[in-house]
This record gives C-alpha cells, sequence and structure tokens, in this order.
C-alpha cells in the first residue's frame, strides 16, 4: 500500500516537472529521485484556516480542535491571533467535551512570522491554548514553547502559565 | 543588540537577518539565511558540508583552540555596566581581532608548508611522463641531453636470477 502510495507520488511528481521541462527546456530541472517524503517535508506552511486541525497544548482536557473561525485577517490566523474551534478530540473526564466550540490562542504555527526586530520565528507544529471570551485560559498549564509576542497580545496569563518562552 | 550565530555554518547573525525556528522541545536554531535554513530541512550535517565552520574546524583547516576565541564566547549572566570597562573592552577588541588574524595566518601557513614542494615534485613526474608531447621521440633519440637524468637503482644479483629463472 506504501509502495503504491509513493510510486504515485513520485510518478505525479516526474509527470509535473516533465511536463514543465518539456515546454521550456533549460528553465527547469526535473528532479526524478526526489521521494515522497522530501516532497512533504519541503511543503509550503500556510496560515490557520478553516478546517485547520491544531494541537491542544493545556491541560482544559481537549486533544484536538479543527479551526472554524479566524477572528482576524482576510487569509487566516497567524501565531497569537485568536480562532473559534470544535473539539475534535478529548480527555474522558477534562473540562471541555467533544464537540464544544471554544476559543483559542494560536501559541505555534508552523508558518513564519516577523517579528519587531525584522527576523522570523516559526514552530514545529500548529498549536493552540483555549482561552474563554474574556481571554483567560481554560487550563492551569500551558506545554512547550510560547513566543513572547503574546505579551503584545495581551496574554500574559499564558505567558506566566509557559514553561518556555522563546 | 546581540549578535548571533548561524546554527549550520556558524557565521554572525545580525539584528534583523535570517529565521528563527523553535523546535518542540525548545530548542532554538538560528540561521543567516535560506540557504543554511534549507539545508537543516534537507536533514544535512553541517560537519559534512565542506563550505561550513563546523567542517573547516573538523577537518584541521581552522584553528580549534586559541584564547582569542573565549572573549567570543556567549554569556548569560548579564554584567554590571561600568563605564571604564566597556571603554577598556572597546579599546581591547581590535587587538585582539589582529592577533586573531595573524594567529589563522600563521595557522595557514603552517598547514600549507609542504604544499610547495609537492606540487613540483608532481609537475617533473608529469614532465618525465609526458616528455615526447614535448619534444619528439627522433629528436630526443640524436640529442639524449633533452631528456631528464635518468636515476640508476641496483638490482641485487638474487634479484635478476630469479627474473632468469622465470624467462626460462
Amino acid at each position: 500500500m506504501a509502495a503504491a502510495f509513493a510510486s504515485r507520488c513520485s510518478r505525479v511528481g516526474r509527470s509535473l516537472s516533465g511536463g514543465l521541462s518539456n515546454s521550456s527546456p533549460g528553465l527547469f530541472t526535473s528532479s526524478h529521485g526526489m521521494t515522497c517524503n522530501n516532497l512533504f517535508s519541503q511543503q509550503q506552511r500556510t496560515f490557520i484556516q478553516m478546517r485547520t486541525v491544531l494541537k491542544v497544548v493545556d491541560n482544559s482536557g481537549a486533544k484536538k480542535v479543527m479551526c472554524i473561525q479566524a477572528l482576524k485577517g482576510k487569509k487566516g490566523a497567524r501565531l497569537g491571533d485568536t480562532i473559534i474551534a470544535s473539539v475534535k478530540e478529548a480527555h474522558p473526564n477534562g473540562k471541555v467535551k467533544k464537540g464544544k466550540v471554544v476559543y483559542g490562542v494560536v501559541v505555534r504555527a508552523a508558518m513564519q512570522k516577523g517579528r519587531c526586530d525584522g527576523s522570523e520565528v516559526k514552530f514545529d507544529d500548529n498549536a493552540v491554548v483555549l482561552v474563554d471570551k474574556q481571554g483567560q485560559p481554560i487550563g492551569t498549564r500551558v506545554f512547550g514553547p510560547v513566543p513572547h509576542e503574546l505579551r503584545q497580545k495581551k496574554h500574559v496569563k499564558i505567558l506566566t502559565l509557559a514553561g518556555h518562552i522563546a | 543588540m546581540r549578535l548571533e550565530k548561524c546554527w549550520f555554518c556558524s557565521s554572525t547573525v545580525y539584528p534583523g537577518h535570517g529565521i528563527q525556528f523553535v523546535r518542540n522541545d525548545a530548542k532554538i536554531f538560528r540561521f543567516c539565511r535560506s540557504k543554511c535554513h534549507k539545508n537543516f530541512k534537507m536533514k544535512r550535517n553541517p560537519r559534512k558540508v565542506k563550505w561550513t565552520k563546523a567542517y573547516r574546524r573538523v577537518h584541521g583547516k581552522d584553528m580549534t583552540q586559541d584564547s582569542t576565541f573565549e572573549f567570543e564566547r556567549k554569556r548569560n549572566r548579564p554584567e554590571r555596566y561600568d563605564r571604564n570597562l566597556a571603554e577598556n573592552v572597546l579599546k581591547a577588541i581590535p587587538k585582539i581581532d589582529k592577533i586573531r588574524v595573524t594567529r589563522e595566518e600563521r595557522h595557514h601557513k603552517n598547514r600549507m608548508k609542504g604544499k610547495k614542494e609537492k606540487l613540483l615534485k608532481e609537475a617533473v613526474k608529469e614532465l618525465e611522463q609526458g616528455i615526447s608531447l614535448v619534444k619528439a621521440p627522433s629528436v630526443l633519440q640524436q640529442d639524449p641531453s633533452l631528456t631528464l637524468p635518468k636515476i640508476k637503482v641496483k638490482v641485487s644479483q638474487q634479484q635478476s636470477e630469479e627474473n632468469h629463472a622465470m624467462e626460462e
């Protein structure tokens, strides 16, 4: 199954690059040796938009949430933005249950975000901390690193709960 | 203003440059440019990529141990501001730089010491092998002084007897 999928991926890549190289020789170089794994690792990271599944990094009881609305920006949410999400996976005896609609603050995003000093920061995955309508976190602990930009967004409580501030 | 080091190539990252990647174990990787970032994403080892500082240090091309490197070490403990100390430090920086440059030059000179003789030997060997390309064989037969002097090697009697036996 996996082998068939890999071969299919490589075939797709080959046909695409082959088509391009035939139409304009010298502009593109087709890389037949590119594996499927490499193709996925180099994919473009983008905004957190509708149907993006995010990891919950607090002890509110939810494990995975799916974004149903980004509350800021035309394209989608980024690092530090607030979203509305639906709980897709939850612990059996947590504060929030599966199917509940919650607010969340994006504390880690795979898409890079420019900092005030001109550099850019990006994280390993997309993660949220669940908050209420007032912006206070539901959980009492935050796991993993969070960016210091949350201070500008007035989420100081999340920063105090976090173990590492990047 | 803090000048960071690129994780991949160890070059200086000035403020406003490069990209910073934070792994889930809170380890921060700073890259000076997209070249280094892409190499990191391709899971390349900087010790095996020839243009990086790590490779040059591992393979003895750059200095590894020197007292001037101690001044450049990252210190996480903040220093209490002292005007005289700051003035002395600013005066010392160019001197230390100059010392490091001269030591690096000396290191390079020592590393390249036997290179000239080696190149000369190789050139002579090449000339010996391809002398027919420079001078025609007929000319060489007429004037043997044009050829390079041949080194005579004494062969023991025992070895010549063995060769004779093998021929038979």
